[in-house]
């Protein structure tokens, strides 16, 4: 039960930083990344300004919920969400041979990193599911004792 | 009650978002394209190949080895990074024509928009060709091969 516990504040605190602090650069500059979004070619002009607009702040909210322990299981849902979401927006990106050299998940700047790092490719679907295994571990992980299972 | 929550989640990650787009002084216009700012004219296909038989000029704002693999017919290069060394080439030209319609790799490429702020600048009036090199190829419109 201690290890349980132990690995439930590790991927919480993890996931929760991961996402709270993927959303900082993107909150500061909706517009550059308004540009990113619309680069994945998967929505048109203005439903990619609303992506790029709401989608940093759901971030932001999810991972500070888990960080701070609040609501913590229904905030790993929404970032599991997410994650599907992006698995299968890059997924569609690669299919159609598109490039993206800066997949926006972290910085809105030009890429310094190697494509294969920053851009949307193998790299970027293989974290995105390594996060969502997590996610979905941290989901059904048993609450630790003495702690009500619906937060 | 999970379900309810996560939507809380959502709803109040959204509103937080248009909020921060409204009052913070970064936000941006969220009904056109972020590309487009005050001055630009975005021309659709149709109206670009229109101009493009009366004689328009057109520039191919990508990389130059993109315009010498196939370009629009008589497009001239103006890439973005070498802006000054090919506008120093093309001013002349530029300065005889009040019809030039500028273009780019299109969806999410800010290059043909950029070519033209900066030669509005230098008080050259061109516009942009909506989605650029994939809208016009798409179209079925001419292009011409390697150079």
């Amino acid at each position: 039960m201690i290890r349980t516990s132990w690995l439930q504040l590790a991927l919480r605190l993890g996931l929760g930083g991961f996402f709270l602090y993927a959303s900082l650069d993107k909150i500061a500059a909706p517009a550059a990344f308004a540009r990113i979004v619309y680069q994945w070619q998967v929505v048109g002009p203005v439903p990619a300004n609303l992506v790029a607009v709401i989608l940093p702040w759901v971030e932001a909210l999810a991972g500070l919920l888990l960080v701070a322990g609040l609501w913590k299981r229904e905030a790993a849902a929404v970032i599991a969400m997410l994650l599907v979401v992006f698995i299968l927006a890059a997924g569609s990106v690669m299919a159609r041979g598109i490039d993206v050299e800066n997949c926006g998940c972290f910085s809105t700047a030009k890429a310094e990193q190697p494509s294969w790092f920053k851009g949307v490719g193998w790299f970027l679907i293989a974290r995105n599911l390594v996060l969502l295994g997590a996610a979905v571990v941290f989901i059904r992980l048993p609450a630790p004792t003495g702690q009500r299972t619906t937060s | 009650m999970r379900i309810l929550r996560a939507s809380v989640i959502l709803v109040a990650g959204g509103c937080l978002g248009l909020a921060w787009n409204a009052w913070s002084g970064r936000g941006f216009v969220l009904g056109q394209s972020v590309f487009v700012q005050v001055g630009d004219e975005v021309i659709e296909p149709s109206e670009a190949k229109a101009r493009l038989d009366r004689g328009a000029l057109f520039l191919d704002a990508r990389p130059r080895d993109f315009w010498t693999m196939s370009r629009i017919p008589g497009a001239l290069s103006q890439p973005e990074e070498e802006f000054d060394r090919s506008f120093a080439e093309l001013e002349p030209k530029l300065r005889g024509t009040f019809n030039i319609v500028v273009y780019c790799s299109g969806y999410g490429c800010e290059a043909s928009h950029v070519v033209a702020r900066k030669l509005r600048e230098k008080g050259i009036h061109a516009a942009i060709l909506s989605e650029g090199w994939p809208a016009w190829t798409d179209a079925g419109y001419p292009v011409t091969g390697p150079k």
